[in-house]
């Protein structure tokens, strides 16, 4: 699928999502850059491995509240890139003060911790962990934006819980390189850094820990023995011929293929032989052979006879209690596979590749790409040790919040009405704001300024700042007189940049807008929520504020209110300037 | 009608699951409901591809109608 051209695969998935087969699973993705081409890759992907789960991406750049809704998830994936971080200081990065240096790390740690905190009952969670490839290395000087990603890893490392699964992301920079990963171009206009091949990489890298998470990763490998576990075929060259030395040219494989075999059966995979041999002939190979590193002991299960190797593996699959397409069966035998795919196509087959110099290589991706490798009990008992150890350790400075992470922006909004100078700003925010938009109401600079020389029509707009940059004019208000009753105004447009949602300001703003229009003495204000195919996120937005909704048709919702009956909420993390 | 224009025509129906009649020379961001800020990226991706083309910078966020997108196709496979 790696060379699928990139509509080839949407319409494969368009094609595959219309035969409607179960939907497994709900999968979120939490982002602070635009990753919206992930989805349609990372669900064909999926799709085409037999599971069909629902993704959705959360908003632009909201992880840390978004990892909130996203409890529920089976899996949830995190895109959160130090590029964007390090672009929201307006300042160049390397001059940073020391003091806004570590309160930008603080506010890190405490997101992080947040984050995990809030999907600790995720059954799988993928962070992929922090990179500096972005940015230009000084190879005789550590930059402070390596600095920062060292030690925003290490402390992912100290942090996460048992369902994170930290994915280093760097090894996809580095099988594709930065420029084929990254483009530039999109991550200016739209914050969309990485291209399509990149999400094709990445999901193939993920693949394995959805389908873990699924229940559809392998159990078992079934291993021929003669040149397979070792170079040659002990019933004809018997026991001295065969070869698996550590000091042979190919033996070298052979010994390498057991000492992983044996890695894997710590790692919790049933290993066992499958071979067409006298049986004492293998035994004695297994007990005596002085290269032999494979023992006995690691075998779960062996079939050593002449019956046909289907027969085998079937039995092996009810001895042992596991499915068929559990088990991965490893010859070196065109016949032995092919009878194999054509009598058990539910069995995966590997076969000993020709060349003997890749079957380490060859035999690793296949285990890495099927199998969930969890140390065993002892092992574990060992992690856990070492977690508690660390969590007394941490435990002082654990009261992590929303409520606390909100207050360490220090959040500073400024509303300005009629403010002429911005009026070209305006206009491009109501052209352009599709999300946080109540009515879509769109304007051209010229009604904008209209609107701010005519004495019956408001026009308020937001500037928020917060302890790492200046957000700038990110909001409107426009509210407009009421004809027939000059007690009333009506909230015409309301609108805010996607960049800033998700902390409250909304409110903050909507209050200071209401109770500026009562000062100019008004006393009842009117609304209108208007649907969109984007605007979803808003619908309740008034009834939040505490408008009540007096009349709903086909989704356009009126609301009225009397002003000084609105019981505003209490955001007194947000400091009105 | 060429074939630059019938795989144009082809991108756009597939990046904004539309069916190919849909498509007219006179398919425009405003005409098309689906074609939004988000999907523009996939179709700049999409046109990439399909014409073996580098789309450069400045006329990324220009490629907003079937002529305009044709024009500078033609330009860069010239």
């Amino acid at each position: 699928m790696e060379n699928l051209k990139y509509t080839e695969l949407l319409q494969l998935n368009k094609k595959m999502g219309e035969l409607a087969f179960d939907i497994s699973g709900e999968i979120g993705v939490l982002s602070n850059v635009t990753v919206n081409t992930f989805k349609d890759v990372l669900e064909y992907s999926c799709r085409i491995k037999g599971f069909n789960p629902i993704i959705e991406i959360g908003n632009y750049d909201n992880i840390v509240q978004d990892s909130l809704t996203f409890k529920s998830k089976n899996t949830v994936i995190i895109f959160y890139e130090v590029l964007n971080i390090i672009d929201s200081y307006s300042g160049f990065f390397e001059n940073i003060d020391e003091d806004i240096y570590i309160s930008l790390k603080r506010k890190m740690f405490l997101e992080i911790d947040i984050i995990f905190d809030n999907l600790k009952d995720v059954p799988s969670v993928i962070f992929n962990t922090f990179s500096g490839a972005y940015f230009p290395n000084n190879s005789l000087s550590e930059t402070k934006v390596q600095l920062f990603v060292q030690e925003l890893n290490h402390y992912l490392i100290l942090k996460k819980t048992l369902n994170v699964t930290l994915l280093n992301i760097d090894q996809i920079f580095l099988k594709l390189s930065i420029s084929e990963s990254v483009d530039y171009r999109f991550y200016y206009s739209s914050k969309a850094p990485y291209t399509y091949k990149f999400f094709n990489t990445y999901s193939q890298l993920i693949l394995p820990i959805l389908l873990k998470s699924k229940g559809r990763l392998k159990k078992a490998i079934i291993f021929d023995c003669d040149n397979t576990l070792w170079k040659g075929i002990v019933g004809e060259d018997g026991i001295e011929g065969i070869d698996l030395s550590t000091n042979s040219k190919e033996g070298v494989f052979f010994n390498k293929i057991q000492q992983i075999a044996i890695y894997l059966s710590k790692m919790g995979v049933i290993i066992g032989i499958c071979s067409k041999n006298n049986e004492k002939d293998v035994l004695d190979v297994f007990q005596n052979h002085k290269d032999m590193v494979l023992k006995e002991d690691y075998l779960v299960i062996k079939k050593v006879n002449w019956i046909d190797k289907a027969s085998n593996i079937k039995e092996i699959s009810s001895e042992l209690k596991i499915g068929l397409d559990s088990i991965v069966f490893v010859d070196d035998s065109d016949f032995e596979i092919n009878l194999i795919q054509n009598q058990i196509p539910d069995v995966l087959t590997f076969q000993v590749p020709k060349k003997t110099s890749e079957y380490v290589n060859f035999f690793l991706k296949m285990v890495y790409d099927n199998f969930n490798l969890v140390p065993t009990l002892e092992d574990l008992k060992k992690t856990e040790m070492y977690q508690q150890q660390f969590e007394r350790s941490i435990s002082e400075n654990s009261h992590a919040s929303i409520d606390e992470y909100l207050y360490s922006l220090e959040i500073e909004i400024k509303v300005v009405k009629d403010d002429i100078i911005s009026f070209e700003r305006i206009s491009q925010l109501t052209q352009k704001t599709n999300q946080f938009n109540l009515t879509t109401f769109r304007y051209t600079a010229h009604e904008i300024k209209q609107f701010i020389d005519d004495p019956t029509t408001y026009v308020f707009s937001l500037y928020v700042k917060d302890k790492f940059g200046d957000n700038g004019l990110t909001g409107v208000g426009i509210i407009k007189e009421d004809k027939n009753n000059k007690n009333n105004v009506v909230l015409d447009s309301f609108l805010m940049s996607c960049r800033i949602i998700g902390r409250g300001i909304e409110y903050v703003f909507a209050e200071n807008i209401i109770k500026e229009i009562e000062k100019v003495g008004y006393s009842t204000i009117g609304a209108t929520f208007t649907p969109t195919n984007k605007n979803s996120q808003v619908e309740t937005f008034y009834e939040n504020l505490g408008l009540s909704c007096v009349n709903d048709h086909k989704g356009i919702k009126r609301y009225i209110a009397d002003i000084k009956e609105i019981n505003f909420k209490n955001s007194n993390y947000i400091k009105v300037s | 009608m060429d074939n630059t224009s019938t795989k144009i025509k082809a991108v756009l129906s597939t990046v904004f699951e539309l069916s190919i009649e849909n498509i007219d020379e006179n398919s425009s961001s405003d005409s098309i409901e689906n074609w939004d800020s988000l999907r523009h990226l996939n179709l700049i991706i999409a046109l990439e591809e399909e014409f073996d083309v580098s789309i450069p910078d400045e006329e990324v966020g220009n490629l907003v109608n079937f002529k305009l997108i044709e024009l500078v196709i033609n330009e860069l496979i010239k």
